[in-house]
Formats: C-alpha cells, structure tokens, sequence
C-alpha cells in the first residue's frame, strides 16, 4: 500500500458536552480518491474542518508527508498543501472563470500601475490548468453565474488546484447536481486522482457517484471510524448497512 | 475586415451571446442610445438645441452631477450606498470658501483641504458601518443630516461666502484653447490607446486570442472620435471647459481603476458574493472604506466645482438640507448608467451617460417652454424606464 500523506490518528472533538468525534482515524494517499460517508451528524463535515484547519481536535495526531503537523488555522493548511472546496463554493457570479481562479491571488503589474491585473498571464495558466484537467469545455470568458451547476463545482475544484496542493478536500461537490452533472464532477475527481493528488470526497450518493469514483470507502456512525471498504469490493447496500450499523463494522480496505 | 490576431486556438470558448455582453462590457450601450434618441428628439424640438454654445452649457452642466455620481459608483458596485454625498459636497464646498475667504489659504490648498474632508468623511462613514454592521443607508442618512448642521455653522452670519474674483471662480471659468486644447485630447486618445494596446500585445504573446480590430482599433477610434468632437464642438465656442476637462479626466482615472486593477476586481467581487470575496482572503473592510473615501473625496470635488461657478457658497449648497436634487440625481444618474444597487454590475462610464441624459433633459424641456414641474417628471419616468430595461437584459443574460 502506498504511504499515506496526511494521517489522521485518534482524533477527538467535543463541542461543549457533544462528542463530535472519538478516536477517528483516516489515511488519504496521493493518487488515491477515498470517500468519507456517514449518516446526518455521523462527523463527516467535523473532520474536513478539522483536517482543513477551521477545528482543533481536542485529542490525536494530525500527520502530513510522514510528520505530526500542529495545524492552528485554515490558511496555514492551505499554504501546506491541502486544498479544501465548500458546499457552497464561494464564486463570485458577476465574474467569469479565470477572475474567480485568480480571486484574491491575482497576478498584478507594478504599484505605478495601480497593481494593474495582468489579465493574459492569468488566462494563459486557467487554459493550462482546465486543459490538464480535460474541462477544457468552460468558457474562461463568460460570467460563472451564467454557467450550469456543473461547470460552477468544477471551476471551485480547478480553483483550488491552482496552486499545486497535494492533498483537496471536497464537501458533498453532487449535493445540488443532476445526474450528468455529478458525472461531470466525478470524471474530474479521478482525473485529480490520476495526476498523483490525494482526494477526499463526502458524498451522500452512493450509487451513482461513490462506487463509480472513488478507491475507498470509510464509514462514519455517530463520530466514529465504522467500516472500511475497498469501492470496487462491495455493494451499496453494504455501504449503506454500515452507515446505519446494520453490521458490525468490517474491513476490507487492508 | 482584416484580422491581424494569431489564429484561434483550436478549443474554440462558446460564444457569447449579445445579451450577456449587454450585461457586462457592453452594459452602457442601451443608455448610450437612448442619450442619441433624446438629442435627437429636441433637436427635432429646438433649434437651439444643437448649437455648439447650448451644448457647451449642458456638458457643464452635467460635470457637477457626473463627479458625484462616478464617485458614488464605486460605493455603489461593493452593494453599500452612501446618502451623505450631496451634504459632503455642500459641506466641503462650504470648508472651502471658508478657508480662502477667512484664513486666506491658496485656493488650490483649500480645495485639497475640501476634497481631503470629503475623503475622511466617507472613510469614517465606512469605517462605522463595517464596524458595527449597521447598514450603510442608516449611516449616511445620519451622516448627512450631521454635515447639514456642520455646513450651516460654518457659514457666515449673513449665510453665505461669496467667491467672485476670489480665485475659486476661476476653476469653472477658464476655459482652454487652441493647441492646448489639442494637445490635451491628444494625450488622452494615446493613453487610452497605450491601455488597449498593451493589453492586446500581452494576449498576443501569451499565445491567446486577441484582435487588434476589436481589441485596440474600434475602442480607439470611438473614444478618438468622441474626445475630438467635443472638442471642435466647443472649440466655436470659447474652448473646452475645465469642469468637462476635469470630469473626462476623472472618468479616464476611475474607468483604469475599476476596470483594469486589483482593487477594482475586489469592488466587483465584494458586491456580488462578500462572503467570497472574504474567503479568498480580501480585505472587504478596507477595500469598502476606500470605496466610500473616494466617494467622499469626489462628491466633495462636486461640490467646490459647482460653488466655483455659482460664485458662491450657501445655505443651498450641496442640494440644500437633505441633499435635495442633487443626492437624488446622482443616484439617478449611476443608476441610469446600468450600476446597480444591488452591488457588482455596471460600469464608472454609466455615470457620464446618467449624468448626461439628466441634463439633457433639463436642457432639452427648458428650451421646449415646457415647466420645471415636467423636468422632474420626465427624469423620474426615465429612472424607472432605463432601470426596467437594465433587468430586463439581466434577466436574459442568466441562464435557464
């Protein structure tokens, strides 16, 4: 099995009396797509917010690239190479694909030009990264807010691997997606994959998305580790027996 | 036409349809028409109308409104308001004339001295609402009213400065001439040019699409075109008008600003999604305090103007208690351009068309014969008119 690059062992987080999470463990490998199921309130969104930097677990390690991390907030994670894309993705409509690619990290001439942004440069890199990415399809000049549902997750997917991070965390990117443009979203998540990063996805559509995309499987139940599953092994059903605790918790993964 | 650009990239972008061009780069095209029809109409209506010396009058007119309204703009496209801008004109205006007329300052320091206030208080305007998280309207509401009573207890017992032959006087009147005059459009139309084209080179080597036509040699000649007949317009005149000189040269400014640096990508960003924009680490407080500081600095630069060619300073100044006329046309005015209240669309040039078209029609009905009490209802009806058009084109512009 390949070296995990960011290792998480024995993570607790209470909030106030509630456990959110007891004793977690999760390994994400580079190339690796692992996606991280688990019923409403099973901790799923606590651990990406711990693994991106937003909490601090009360208990437990936190490894990246073989060494303990004291991670303390989320830019600081960023700037370490772990990538986190949101729910609600945070693209500003009123600009088109490459301003939001660039929001905030634009390239800018000189202070006599008033940090004129250079418009060109960053262009020629969103082709570079979308051509990388086979979404070569999406218009780098229209306005995101004129773009399908589809086009909009993927654009805050690309954004996030602008930079080159190692790791990219994704909360539920088919939440609010058809059928085909899941499809879309999944085609990049292995296409990620294949460039060597390591991907977490959380997804609650098993059928359609996580046996189809991802190489593993791990199951939170009322905030602990539940099941592993090699994806390609196992069956919706018991996916979805081991989110609920209809079995007892197995693995698979090795 | 000719094509002078490298050839397309094989991964050909969709094209994008005219609607959504409206919607964006081309969002003051529709009021752009309706300016043409409206001169159009009371040149059919007057024969004044078109003379070179009515125009001059209606630029110079415009210039007080159009100042206000591009500052304004920029509060505006972060989706704040700021109600404090015609009271921080007649506040300043008022500042002004005191500093020439009782301490004897130089008038060009007491006009920075004016333009400086304009600028703190709308950073300190701001600086309350992103503080506390009270709305903007509140605020400026409030702040107006305060400027109100400060521009009264400034004033002189006998409640007014006079300007004439006080030097201020002279900021409205001079006109300029001669190769000046074309010097001056020269050197616009070529860094304009200088603009467009290094944009264009930039893409070009980039390996990018880029037309020269499109890209460099329409905008110019338009702007070309446009600066040069102003020019031999007024030029039979007495010249070219400092107000109208200084007003296209603000425009130029705050057009580069908003449409070609960081800060005004930050402008369009905060107004359209803040929470965004906070998370791809901008600074919205700071960005939205300069935006209100620039419309305090301009709406402060309106007002000393408009009390250089008044001659004086006065109760009235800055529309009088409330704002009055002025706040409202120079809302009226962004707002005809295709900015919108609601935060990031709409582009700085909307203002010199909003501006334009206000006094057009003040201009225009006056020569007519027709009353004051039409003037507002017209302007009203166009308010409403070009906003509905705006949505409209909005609306079309989205997808579904």
């Amino acid at each position: 099995m390949t070296q995990p690059i960011l290792s998480l062992r024995g993570i607790t987080k209470h909030f106030g009396g509630v456990k959110a999470l007891t004793d977690v463990s999760l390994d994400l490998e580079p190339g690796k797509v692992v996606a991280l199921v688990g019923d409403n309130g099973a901790g799923k969104s606590t651990l990406v917010k711990v693994m991106s930097g937003v909490h601090r677990p009360d208990s437990g390690t936190y490894q990246f690239e073989g060494r303990e991390v004291a991670v303390s907030n989320p830019a600081e994670v960023a700037d370490m190479g772990v990538q986190t894309v949101y729910q609600d993705l945070a693209l500003c409509d009123n600009l088109d694909a490459v301003q939001n690619l660039f929001l905030g990290r634009e390239l800018t001439g000189p202070w006599y030009t008033g940090y004129r942004v250079s418009r060109a440069a960053a262009e020629r890199r969103a082709k570079e990264v979308l051509k990388r990415l086979r979404l070569d399809s999406i218009s780098l000049t229209r306005n995101v807010g004129a773009m399908s549902g589809g086009q909009r997750q993927n654009i805050a997917i690309a954004r996030s691997i602008l930079w080159e991070p190692k790791v990219v965390l994704l909360d539920e990117p088919t939440a609010a997606l058809s059928h085909s443009a899941a499809e879309q979203v999944g085609d990049l998540v292995r296409e990620l994959a294949s460039h060597g990063l390591a991907v977490l996805v959380i997804s609650h559509d098993i059928h359609h998305f996580v046996l189809d995309n991802t190489d593993r499987i791990e199951v939170l139940r009322l905030g602990r580790n539940a099941a592993s599953f090699n994806s390609k092994d196992v069956t919706g059903e018991q996916v979805v027996n081991a989110m609920v605790g209809g079995n007892e918790a197995v693995n698979m993964a090795g | 036409m000719t094509d002078i650009s490298i050839p397309p990239t094989p991964t050909a972008t969709p094209t994008r349809s005219l609607t959504e061009r409206l919607g964006n780069e081309l969002s003051f095209v529709p009021v752009a028409v309706g300016l043409i029809a409206l001169f159009l109409f009371f040149a059919t209506q007057s024969d004044v109308f078109l003379t070179s010396r009515n125009l001059s009058n209606l630029l110079v007119q415009s210039t007080v409104t159009g100042i206000i309204a591009l500052g304004l703009v920029f509060v505006l496209l972060t989706g704040e308001i700021d109600l404090s801008v015609a009271a921080t004109s007649g506040v300043a205006s008022v500042f002004m004339a005191k500093l020439v007329m009782d301490f004897g300052l130089p008038v060009p320091l007491a006009i920075l001295a004016g333009v400086a206030l304009g600028g703190i208080v709308g950073a300190a305007s701001a600086r309350w609402v992103t503080l506390i998280g009270v709305p903007s309207f509140v605020v400026t509401l409030g702040v107006g009213l305060v400027l109100n009573g400060i521009q009264l207890l400034l004033l002189p017992r006998t409640g007014r400065y006079n300007l004439m032959n006080s030097g201020v006087d002279q900021l409205a009147a001079t006109h300029v001439t001669g190769p000046m005059a074309w010097g001056l459009v020269l050197c616009a139309i070529v860094l304009f040019a200088l603009v467009m084209g290094s944009t264009w080179r930039s893409r070009q080597r980039a390996g990018l699409s880029a037309s020269f036509n499109a890209g460099v040699l329409l905008p110019v000649v338009i702007v070309a075109l446009f600066l040069v007949g102003v020019l031999i317009f007024l030029e039979n005149q007495r010249g070219l008008p400092m107000p109208v000189i200084l007003f296209l040269a603000l425009l130029g400014i705050m057009s580069y600003i908003t449409s070609e640096t960081r800060f005004g990508t930050y402008l369009y960003a905060i107004g359209n999604n803040a929470e965004a924009a906070r998370r791809a680490g901008i600074k919205v407080d700071r960005i939205k305090i300069t935006a209100f500081a620039i419309a305090g600095g301009m709406a402060a630069f309106g007002g000393i103007l408009s009390a250089s060619r008044s001659l004086g300073v006065s109760v009235s100044s800055g529309g009088g208690v409330g704002g009055g006329a002025l706040l409202l046309e120079s809302i009226a005015a962004a707002v005809i351009g295709g900015v919108s209240l609601f935060g990031g669309r709409g582009m700085v040039v909307g203002a010199l068309f909003g501006a334009l078209i206000i006094a057009t029609v003040s201009n225009g009905l006056n020569l007519m014969g027709v009353a004051n009490e039409a003037r507002l209802i017209v302007t009203g009806l166009l308010l409403v008119v070009a906003v509905s058009i705006d949505r409209g084109i909005e609306r079309l512009a989205r997808p579904g």
